[in-house]
């Protein structure tokens, strides 16, 4: 029995080696590792500070913001063969919240490979929510002390964002509340967005990319819908105006840039 | 002292011997769940949380327990009261924490593995997750599942109690929710007259009036208060004049649409003469009075149910022989079995 092994370990080795010769000048990615996407939360060209001074939107109204999380999920991977890589369902529910500073996820056990685009849902699909118990597991806890769980539906909020506001007509600073998420079972505001990577992300056992996304919080209100808080100041289960905020939403986020390494640096 | 405190020493020794009966998960059993055979099919995913022995007392305990409200003393069962097939008897609103009340009348709480939809408006979808809103409401119990569950984590007969109940997670949110659904899954009224008649059981008979007041209805309600459940699950809006003073829009406060105002869910009619008062905001006192407001209280309004309107007049036309023929009916849709069941019974 060990003699075969004694044989064929110079064969097997052969094979590996004329194997990577295939591609002698790109490095070979072994193992898992880990994926880190961290959302920078910005509006327009700035960043985004809470409770500092007004943000002039294209509206002409003045945002003060003190608020902004929202609910990230049901995270995919897409390699350079097109191979898709989807996070286990139950681990891929996230509330990022500019508050606590908690804009970084991490995607653990990715397998190896040079990956190009990123695919994720913003807010909890009817799929999981129609789990119920079972489903939620220590989510709800999250979300709830996120300020991402409404009260009287038992349902989550996907965005959370508030602050103050003036505008020509509103000349008081005005709080203003965006709350959206689904409907009951009446209105389904889930969406998923896929956005490519523009440098591959490379993942192995030494190697933990980080991918910077930049969410634009103009874009919220201001987006290719426009929503006027003079106009209405609270937007929450509004049939008409909160699907606008969720398609403005799903388009908020772009990849700033990849850092490939061990995942140490930003 | 000494002596005291060896007595309060003792006391504490008692009390945990007492709750042998969560002996461990190993002695856990599942219970038998069997479905009515005039009930439609249940909607409840049974599978991913099947009823069991330790569960159901735990969600028992949970049910019955003020510790779930913000002041200690509301309990889930301070509401519903099995008496009056767990609704909350003579109060047209429901009263919650530090005597505030809400603006909606509490429905009942039987067979809701059945439905669909949770609430007058479908706040939510699904049963386990129904108990967040009393709990969360800062007019029903003022809490938050955080707080609930650091109580409930601090206490040791519930740390035994989940352990027992569950094979995984001890006490979690996941589990205090399945244990709650757990009991109410069980909590199922299929034995009143009605039920023995329509199954032909034990012999039971209808009488002439009541044979005559399940016709009418079958003519005239049952389009919405459809199958032996009494309700289709759809929202209506059956012609209740708004409310001034709450304007409550009913199943559009959900869904955000003009088109569902004043919707609300059809209620299911089992045990209706226990369940006083009636509709949404509790504003009738009698099933007489209800009667009279389908023949003749209904105002039109853009989302009025389109089969309440009959050509220039609107409503049910109803004689005074239906009428009785109809209270006849209702009363035989009271289930003693199901008030009177020690299963589900807070002592
Ligand atoms: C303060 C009184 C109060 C308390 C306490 C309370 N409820 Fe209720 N319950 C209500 C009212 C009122 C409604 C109707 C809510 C609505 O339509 O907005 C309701 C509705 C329900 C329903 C939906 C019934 C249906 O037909 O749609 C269920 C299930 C329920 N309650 C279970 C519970 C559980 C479990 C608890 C404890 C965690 C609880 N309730 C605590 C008053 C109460
Ligand atoms: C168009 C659909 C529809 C028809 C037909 C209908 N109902 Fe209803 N019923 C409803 C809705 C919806 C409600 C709840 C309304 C609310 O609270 O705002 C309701 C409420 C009730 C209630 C109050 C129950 C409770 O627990 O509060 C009773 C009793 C009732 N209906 C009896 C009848 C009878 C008897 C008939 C036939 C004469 C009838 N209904 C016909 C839709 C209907």
């Amino acid at each position: 029995m060990k003699t075969i092994y004694k044989l064929l370990l110079p064969l097997f080795s052969i094979i590996i080696l004329v194997g990577c010769s295939d591609d002698d000048n790109m490095q070979e990615l072994t193992g898992e590792g880990i994926v880190k996407l961290s959302f920078d939360n910005a509006v327009g060209s700035d960043d985004l500070l809470l409770g500092s001074s007004g943000y002039t939107n294209s509206q002409n109204e003045v945002l003060t913001i003190t608020r902004l999380n929202y609910i990230v999920s049901n995270f995919t991977l897409t390699n350079d063969k097109g191979e898709k890589f989807t996070y286990p369902k139950d681990d891929s529910y996230f509330v990022t919240s500019e508050e606590t500073g908690e804009t970084e996820i991490s995607l653990t056990n990715i397998p190896a490979g040079r990956y190009v685009s990123v695919t994720f849902g913003i807010g909890v699909d009817q799929e999981k929510y129609l789990q119920g118990a079972e489903g939620q597991g220590t989510f709800l806890a999250k979300a709830e002390a996120t300020n991402m769980m409404w009260a009287w539906q038992a349902g989550y909020k996907f965005l959370n964002f508030e602050g103050t506001f003036t505008s020509q007509s509103v000349t008081e600073p005005t709080n203003f509340k965006v709350h959206m998420g689904s409907h009951g079972s009446s209105l389904d505001n889930y969406k998923e967005v896929t956005l490519n990577l523009g440098t591959e992300a490379l993942v192995s056992d030494e190697m933990t990319p980080i991918i910077h996304l930049v969410a634009d919080a103009n874009a919220i209100l201001d987006g290719a819908n426009k929503l006027s808080l003079s106009e209405q100041a609270v937007i929450m289960v509004s049939e008409e105006k909160s699907p606008k905020v969720a398609a403005n939403v799903s388009g908020m986020f772009t990849v700033d840039h990849v850092h490939n390494g061990t995942g140490d640096t930003h | 002292m000494k002596f005291l405190y060896s007595i309060l020493m003792l006391g504490v020794f008692m009390s945990c011997s007492n709750d042998d009966e969560y002996a461990s998960f190993a002695e856990n059993e599942q219970l038998a769940f069997t479905v009515p055979k005039n009930f439609p099919e249940m909607v409840y995913d049974i599978e991913s949380n099947p009823p069991t022995k330790f569960g159901f007392e735990l969600g028992k305990k949970l049910f019955y327990d003020g510790k779930l409200s913000s002041n200690g003393f509301i309990s889930c069962g301070f509401c519903h009261e099995q008496r009056f097939a767990f609704t909350h008897h003579g109060h047209q609103f429901s009263h919650g924490v530090n005597d505030l009340s809400g603006t909606r009348n509490t429905p009942s709480v039987a067979n809701m593995a059945f439905l669909n939809e949770f609430s007058w408006d479908g706040a939510t979808s699904h049963l386990d997750l129904f108990p967040i809103i009393p709990i969360t409401n800062e007019v029903e119990m003022g809490e938050t599942m955080t707080g609930v569950m650091t109580k409930i984590q601090a206490d040791r007969e519930y740390q035994r109690a989940f352990e027992a109940a569950f094979e995984e997670g001890g006490v979690s949110t996941e589990n205090f929710l399945k244990a709650l659904s757990q009991f109410m899954v069980m909590m199922i009224s299929s034995n009143s007259k009605y039920d023995k008649y329509i199954r032909g059981e034990d012999g039971v008979q209808f009488t002439e009036k009541e044979a005559y007041g399940l016709d009418v209805f079958n003519e005239k309600c049952a389009s919405c208060h459809a199958t032996d459940l009494f309700t289709d699950s759809s929202f209506r809006n059956n012609g209740l004049p708004p409310n001034p003073s709450l304007n409550d829009l009913g199943r559009a406060e959900v869904s955000g649409k003009a088109s569902d105002n004043y919707k609300f869910k059809v209620p299911s009619l089992r045990n209706v003469a226990l369940t006083a008062p009636y509709m949404h905001d509790g504003r009738f006192g009698s099933l007489e009075s209800v009667l009279n407001f389908y023949t003749r209280g209904m105002v039109d309004s853009p989302t009025l149910d389109e089969t309440l309107r009959n050509g220039e007049e609107l409503g049910i036309p109803l004689d005074d022989e239906e009428k009785e023929g109809l209270l006849a009916f209702l009363q035989t849709l009271t289930d003693d079995t199901f008030i009177n069941d020690k299963r589900f019974s807070e002592y």
